[in-house]
């Protein structure tokens, strides 16, 4: 009897011991980022687990190349992440809505008053069928980054028109500076942020929602303009002898040595550059590349970049909203993310009252903020447009600059893929949510 | 209950018992996804939506018009061909060198087999870093006074194939060499003895002596070599990935590109058929050649 009891203890034990572990509900979190590397959202996860007695929040991080590709098949088998961020915008998120893999936010959005938080501009490119699939989470932007100390010792200014910009390159490579401005084509993507922003130029915003949302084409003379002149560039030298050779990493290493005195990029290098560059981060600051015609405004480029979906088959998407909530809207994880130089969406006063803000990251929103009345651009094309569209891009992008295709041919490239897609269903419309 | 141990029927169902866990293993995840491969390949399958149209040969139709799996398959055959050259071709003289040599030959041995061991990420990583514009390959070239020699080695579309197939063949052709060295061990050494004593040089010796021996093993070596080559992948998406624009996309790069990038996945696993198709066939007739000779 006495050893029934003993076993009838031990087994009672064993059962309530996995019982207790089921109970904490755990939220698989994949965002983009190297294994092993530190992201804001693993110290916000930290300080998320740490507050919330009955759920867990574990990050993993899948390198940019390989996310997108593990991903879909984990999603179509009913697993993966409960929460990720992904594409946003007309292109890339229409399969997984379509295929019914993500969840609808909608009711998320009207409970917990996201529109406090999401500008309506934003909830637009994140909805579709009068339905919110994602939360489009933080504002992106790219700016010219620049060694100001390189700029001192060759007594230049920051250019504010074409002809100083000119002015600047030619006296770097005077200087025996072989790549005045830092490109890392062989990378591929690198390239479009210059694509982006000079469509966006030349076209304007108005240019580039015709052809994402209404019927303008890739083939516009604004576009092929803009392809021409980035195509000039590239001959001209700016961006070295040799731009497809090198990938965006030797790049990014070779500007925080000092080795090459411009990049354009974004705020996602800092957290890097603080760590490479050390006590020169100082030397460094980011400036609007100039209009390339005269006459020509800054828009400068403002895109949600990615946005965060929902697993539709996930069994804790209550869980999975709780954590977007503590990341995105509260204080604290707000403060979070502008520490790490990520500007989330709404109404920053609060955060930015307990924030300290990396100096280059109040450097490039300052850039941007200066000629925010212009009207923005998006920031990243090659996320919001779908993947046929992006692989012709990028290969044609590096077509330009080593002058295997002409801005004609390459812009036509584009505009089939493009309007095969629209053809095959894969673009959606957005456009807001319905009313509850 | 059992049959006895020494009856026909377990004599008959002992292999097959021994055989089953591998085979299962081997149909569920060889057998088995090969052939669903080739069932996507007769649909629009986007790889994410539950619904998969029957398209017949459409994707087939599609490849016969689509220029950059032609630049593709063209880049393929450069590719095989530049390393079945270097794998099957250097490998056989390496080895023969090496069954020569006794001094310091496992040194030399364990140099030409360790990169067979390391990480395709890590050969590609090394690689892109060697062929940089300022990086150690041109440096060594500007050390010996052959700056002219100079060039960025993967950003040139004269010459990023060949600077990725060389980098491949680096870090494979340590197995083709000892399989070559295990199938010189099997020569008898009389015949070389025979060939001296009748006035063969080491060149003729090699050509009248080795290389008959070594048919068989030649033929593993080339099949091998043939095989793997038209498959690979980790190298060149690391380094290039296809680029410049589509210099170095191979076969197995595109059809990356095509079904997991860009949501094709019918029109994918049709270039995936095809590639398979294309190293049968290539196995088959050099099966075949090999065979009329040998008779």
């Amino acid at each position: 009897m006495k050893n029934f009891a003993g076993v009838s203890a031990l087994v009672s034990a064993c059962i309530a011991l996995p019982a207790a572990a089921i109970s904490q509900t755990e939220v698989i979190v994949w965002v983009a980022g190297e294994p092993g590397q530190t992201t804001v959202y693993d110290d916000i996860a930290a300080a998320y687990n740490a507050q919330s007695a009955d759920v867990t929040v574990t990050v993993v991080k899948n390198s940019s190349d390989l996310f997108n590709p593990a991903l879909i098949p984990a999603l179509s088998a009913g697993e993966g992440p409960d929460l990720f961020s992904f594409g946003t915008g007309p292109g890339q998120p229409a399969a997984l809505i379509a295929g019914g893999l993500v969840a609808d936010l909608t009711g998320a959005y009207y409970q917990h008053n996201w529109a406090d938080t999401i500008p309506e501009g934003i909830v637009v490119q994140t909805s579709s069928d009068g339905k919110l699939w994602a939360f489009g989470n933080e504002v992106e932007t790219t700016g010219m980054f620049y060694n100001k100390a390189i700029f001192a010792e060759h007594g230049l200014s920051v250019p504010t028109t074409w002809p100083e910009m000119e002015a600047a390159v030619d006296t770097l490579m005077k200087a025996g500076y072989d790549t005045p401005i830092g490109l890392g084509a062989a990378d591929k993507w690198p390239v479009s942020h210059w694509q982006s922003m000079m469509f966006g130029r030349y076209a304007g915003p108005e240019g580039i929602e015709a052809v994402l949302f209404g019927d303008g084409a890739w083939t516009d003379a604004p576009f092929v303009a803009a392809a021409t002149k980035l195509q000039e560039m590239g001959k001209a030298g700016w961006f070295g002898p040799t731009p497809v050779a090198i990938g965006y990493g030797e790049l990014m290493d070779r500007f925080w040595a000092g080795e090459v005195p411009m990049t354009f990029t974004g705020p996602w290098v800092i957290g890097g550059g603080m760590e490479a560059a050390g006590d020169r981060i100082g030397d460094y600051s980011v400036f609007a590349v100039p209009p390339f015609e005269e006459g020509q405004q800054i828009h400068p480029t403002n895109s949600i970049g990615s946005g965060w979906y929902i697993r539709e088959s996930s069994a804790v998407k209550e869980a999975a909203v709780d954590f977007m909530n503590f990341m995105f809207v509260s204080n604290q994880g707000r403060v979070a993310l502008l520490n790490a130089g990520t500007i989330p969406v709404g109404p920053l006063d609060a955060a930015l009252q307990t924030a300290e803000m990396p100096a280059l990251a109040v450097d490039i929103w300052k850039t941007s903020d200066d000629h925010a009345a212009n009207g923005t651009v998006p920031a990243f094309l090659d996320t919001i447009t779908p993947g046929s569209l992006t692989t012709v891009s990028y290969d044609g992008l590096q077509a330009l600059l080593i002058d295997y295709m002409t801005p004609q041919e390459f812009t036509a490239e584009m505009q089939s893929a493009w309007a095969a897609s629209k053809a095959a269903g894969e673009i959606m419309l957005p456009g807001g949510i319905a009313e509850q | 209950m059992f049959p006895d141990p020494d009856s026909k029927l377990a004599q008959r169902l002992n292999p097959v018992l021994f055989l089953l866990p591998a085979l299962t293993i081997y149909i569920v995840f060889a057998i088995y996804p090969t052939f669903s491969v080739v069932e996507y390949s007769f649909t629009d399958w986007d790889g994410i939506s539950p619904d998969r149209n029957y398209v017949g040969l459409a994707n087939y139709e599609r490849l016969f018009s689509d220029k950059i799996f032609w630049a593709a398959f063209r880049n393929t055959f450069v590719w095989s061909g530049v390393i079945i050259v270097i794998n099957v071709g250097l490998g056989l003289v390496i080895a023969a060198m090496l069954a020569r040599v006794w001094k310091a030959r496992l040194l030399i041995q364990t140099c030409i087999v360790l990169p067979v061991v390391i990480s395709p990420m890590a050969v590609a990583t090394i690689w892109r870093w060697m062929y940089q514009p300022t990086g150690a390959i041109n440096q060594a070239l500007e050390g010996i006074g052959l700056s002219a020699l100079s060039t960025p080695w993967l950003g040139s579309p004269d010459t990023v194939l060949y600077a990725l197939a060389l980098a491949h063949s680096w870090s494979t052709i340590g197995l083709s060499v000892i399989i070559f060295l295990a199938g010189l061990q099997a020569v008898d050494e009389d015949l070389y003895e025979a060939a001296h004593v009748d006035g063969a040089n080491v060149f003729q010796s090699f050509r009248y002596v080795t290389l008959p021996a070594l048919r068989p093993v030649t033929a593993v070596v080339f099949i091998l070599t043939l095989t793997q080559s038209f498959k690979v992948f980790d190298i060149v998406w690391a380094t290039t990935q296809g680029g410049p624009i589509r210099f170095s996309e191979i076969l197995s790069t595109y059809m990356y590109k095509r079904g997991a990038l860009e949501n094709q996945y019918g029109y994918g696993s049709a270039i995936g058929v095809a590639l398979l198709v294309i190293v049968s066939i290539a196995t088959i007739l050099y099966m075949q050649i090999q065979q009329k000779e040998d008779r």
